[in-house]
């Protein structure tokens, strides 16, 4: 095994380690958020969606933000490892996603009585799934090393601007989608309990993305290691 | 338990079971894709 192939498998086993770490925590989070934290009293047990929900909103979007700014390190340093990093990042971003749109309208139809609406957060956030969607099929579509990670790069840079907009979302055109709780100018306006379970759980979704990131671009290592050639 | 809690609860149980799913489904599907490219 050359030495490069084996910083790559180093890589890998530590992803994976963290993201069994991850599996472990979000199991606890669990418990913690079914059995030991309050039910809210005007939504219900549907309100515990919302430890499931944001940090899966959460991830996602810092996800996306790094794959912007490892675009943009590309296109300065043109280093291979970025684009990989890139593209690490937004497959584990997208997983995220699912989450996150998969969870939400399982919450909005008992509380707004909808699966979904077209409210501008909700919207604007399937538009950015679809961009990383875009952005896989494109690296799929291009097999020049040089010209996909360039496009690529391009196209994860546009996602990341639309990040900030995704969290403003709800003050610039305010409709059904609640206002941020935590993430706000003036303290965060919930239970110490029901934050608690908020933060084990953004602290569990967290090492799940920093493990799932770590293994991706650790796989794609052992591929270049090869002289594979790895679309991504 | 009330028929509105009950579905209520049903909402819950599936988020945090379609969470779990895909989260564990993506990690497991790591795993494996290691445990080829190792061999």
């Amino acid at each position: 095994m050359t030495p490069e192939a084996e910083r790559a498998r180093v890589v890998v086993r530590r992803g994976l380690v963290l993201v069994a770490v991850g599996l472990l925590a979000l199991a606890a989070v669990y418990v913690v958020a079914i059995r030991y934290t309050p039910v809210e009293r005007f939504q219900g047990l549907p309100q515990k969606i919302f430890y499931v929900h944001v940090p899966a909103a959460w991830c996602a979007l810092l996800a996306f933000s790094v794959v912007g700014i490892a675009s943009i390190l590309y296109l300065w340093l043109r280093d291979p490892r970025l684009d990989l990093f890139a593209e690490s990042a937004a497959s584990s971003g997208l997983v995220f996603s699912t989450v996150m749109l998969t969870t939400g309208p399982l919450w909005g139809k008992p509380i707004w009585g909808t699966w979904w609406t077209w409210d501008a957060r909700l919207t604007f956030t399937l538009f950015l799934f679809f961009l990383f969607l875009a952005y896989r099929a494109l690296r799929g579509a291009l097999h020049d090393p040089g010209e996909r990670a360039r496009y690529s790069a391009v196209v994860g840079i546009l996602g990341m601007v639309l990040v900030p907009f995704v969290h403003l979302t709800v003050y610039l055109f305010p409709t059904v989608h609640p206002q941020p709780i935590v993430l706000k100018p003036s303290s965060p306006s919930l239970p110490w309990e029901m934050l608690r379970t908020l933060l084990m759980s953004l602290g569990a979704y967290t090492i799940l993305l920093i493990g799932f990131i770590t293994t991706r671009y650790g796989l794609g290592r052992q591929v270049e290691a090869r002289g594979g050639l790895d679309v991504g | 338990m009330s028929a509105d809690s009950q579905a209520n609860a049903w909402f819950m149980w599936a988020a945090y079971g379609a969470a779990a799913l895909i989260l564990g489904g993506y990690g497991l599907s790591l795993w494996r894709r290691a445990r080829r490219s190792g061999r």
